[in-house]
């Protein structure tokens, strides 16, 4: 781990803790909402803070590939949506140098009265392409998404599957140059999945940076050059992905042999 | 310490300045689709609602009450200040939720957020500027003919009115993630407001008793040069000030609220 970043990191995070407040609970009436307001402005006192992270410190280089792991809980989406700028840290410094694609929830921002090549460009330009970058990466977006004249159907008359492609196939031809992918590659069939990870394999070849958060092992240890297990927001472990994997299962069945698989 | 150093943040260049135009475009075009899909008539309720509204008004103050106006025909003395009335009343009341009601988008995607409530305005605005042609033609029926200075003043009054109410939305859509009674506060207001900007009735009616709080009104000041301009072809004159020193207030404020209060949106969409 280098501590000191140089420009080679495509993510550098510093000491990065974040906070959240638990029960926080919605405005119900006049005499609550105005007191809610005061303590939100007020840095939530009085409410029982609850840390994601804990003083984490992170470099990822240019064109890695890093697969983060460990049990539900231990931070790791709260990670994701930092580096996205989702989330901004309590404490810490991030670092984050390229265009960010986050793959959290895809088609977020589609409307089902649009058309899906008009969701598409709109939805292309919020991921921070220019309209007429988004313009000329339609037709290799239409092929990916393998929707054909749908294209220029209203996204209500699609089914879920048609939906998810065409998030899929949007957030991976923006040029990201950091993709960051939480669980969401459990979509549509075994073909297009497959699919899937043949173009994040061809964008790891591209030296697209890639942070993948999952409970899928194999994946993690299939794409990534290096693994970060975390518990209770904090970093446990990291290195060869197969090391930290039997770490983390060590972990979790203390009683089976270390280095065994399930 | 918990600044994010994100080199895209630093560089508010060029290009990411044009982007956040074209995102500002996209958002505008989608809405105003949206706005009239599936209905026969489209753009056309646009003009007819609020050409509805001043026939209900024009009858119940022209032809019941008896109201009549120096300057000009009681209907063209009413239209001359709904239309950029109600720029701006529909302006602030559909963006106050459009923070609140985009927290899927907000969670999942980076972008510069504010071009949400400003989308509104821009599509409000594409309204506004579709019901300038029917005042024309209703100013020529009436023997009136729109002078070269609209050239100069329409485009000067839309500028004024657009940053005014881009700082306003930003406060508003802003304090509206945290406290959503804000949205339905807000509508309550600006019905008042409407009443306490000289729309259905001119300035020199008004007692003088009264006469300086509506002048500390600053959508007075932005009514008046409107009327002056579609019903006498006059620029806007230095009576504007009023406009303009609100409008310089809340762009200072709708930034400050808006980049103080942005970090916190998460917390509570």
């Amino acid at each position: 781990m280098k501590t000191p970043s140089n420009d080679e990191d495509a993510i550098v995070l510093q000491g990065v803790s974040k906070r959240y407040f638990l029960q926080s609970q919605r405005a119900g009436e006049i005499k609550t909402a105005l007191l809610h307001l005061l303590t939100f402005l007020r840095a939530s006192r009085g409410k029982q803070p609850f840390w994601a992270l804990k003083d984490l410190s992170l470099s990822i280089s240019r064109g890695e590939s890093v697969g983060v792991i460990g049990p539900n809980g231990a931070g790791k989406s709260t990670l994701l949506r930092i580096v996205a700028r989702l989330a901004p840290p309590t404490k810490g410094k991030v670092t984050v140098r390229g265009r960010v694609s986050p793959l959290l929830e895809l088609g977020a921002g589609f409307h089902d009265q649009v058309t899906g090549r008009d969701n598409a460009i709109l939805n292309a330009v919020l991921l921070g392409l220019s309209r007429r970058e988004a313009q000329e990466r339609m037709p290799e977006i239409i092929d990916f998404s393998e929707l054909g004249e749908f294209i220029d159907q209203p996204m209500r008359t699609y089914s879920s599957g048609m939906y998810v492609r065409l998030g899929f196939a949007v957030a991976v031809h923006v040029k990201p140059e950091i993709l960051l992918i939480d669980e969401v590659l459990a979509v549509g069939d075994a073909e297009f999945q497959q699919k899937c990870f043949d173009h994040i394999e061809k964008l790891r070849q591209e030296r697209v940076t890639i942070v993948l958060v999952t409970h899928d092992l194999e994946s993690v240890k299939r794409f990534c050059d290096r693994a970060v297990l975390l518990e209770h927001g904090s970093i446990v472990t990291q290195g060869a992905p197969q090391a930290a994997v039997d770490e983390y299962l060590a972990r979790v069945f203390p009683h089976a042999t270390a280095g065994s698989e399930p | 310490m918990t600044s994010i150093a994100a080199a895209a943040r630093a560089r508010l260049d060029f290009t990411q300045l044009a982007r956040t135009w074209e995102l500002l475009m996209l958002l505008t075009a989608r809405d105003v689709k949206l706005r009239y899909q599936g209905t026969v008539l489209g753009l056309l309720w646009t003009l007819a609602k609020p050409l509805f509204l001043a026939m209900v008004l024009y009858f119940a103050l022209n032809r019941v009450l008896g109201i009549t106006v120096a300057d000009a025909p009681y209907h063209l003395f009413l239209l001359s200040a709904l239309f950029p009335w109600g720029w701006f009343q529909s302006s602030i009341q559909f963006s106050a939720p459009s923070f609140a009601n985009n927290a899927a988008l907000l969670k999942k995607v980076y972008f510069p957020r504010f071009v949400l409530p400003l989308s509104v305005v821009t599509n409000q605005l594409v309204h506004f500027v579709l019901s300038i042609p029917i005042l024309m033609l209703l100013l020529v029926i009436s023997g009136r003919h729109p002078g070269p200075e609209w050239l100069l003043g329409v485009p000067l009054l839309i500028a004024i009115q657009l940053l005014l109410l881009a700082g306003a939305v930003l406060v508003v859509a802003s304090f509206d993630v945290f406290l959503r009674d804000l949205e339905h506060l807000v509508e309550v207001l600006l019905n008042l407001w409407f009443y306490l900007t000289p729309i259905l009735y001119p300035l020199s009616r008004v007692p003088h008793s009264v006469k300086p709080f509506l002048l500390i009104n600053p959508m007075t000041s932005l009514i008046e040069a409107w009327r002056d301009l579609f019903l006498k072809n006059q620029l806007p004159s230095a009576d504007i000030w009023p406009a303009l020193v609100f409008t310089a207030v809340t762009l200072v404020a709708g930034a400050l609220v808006f980049k103080t209060l942005e970090d916190r949106f998460e917390d509570a969409l």
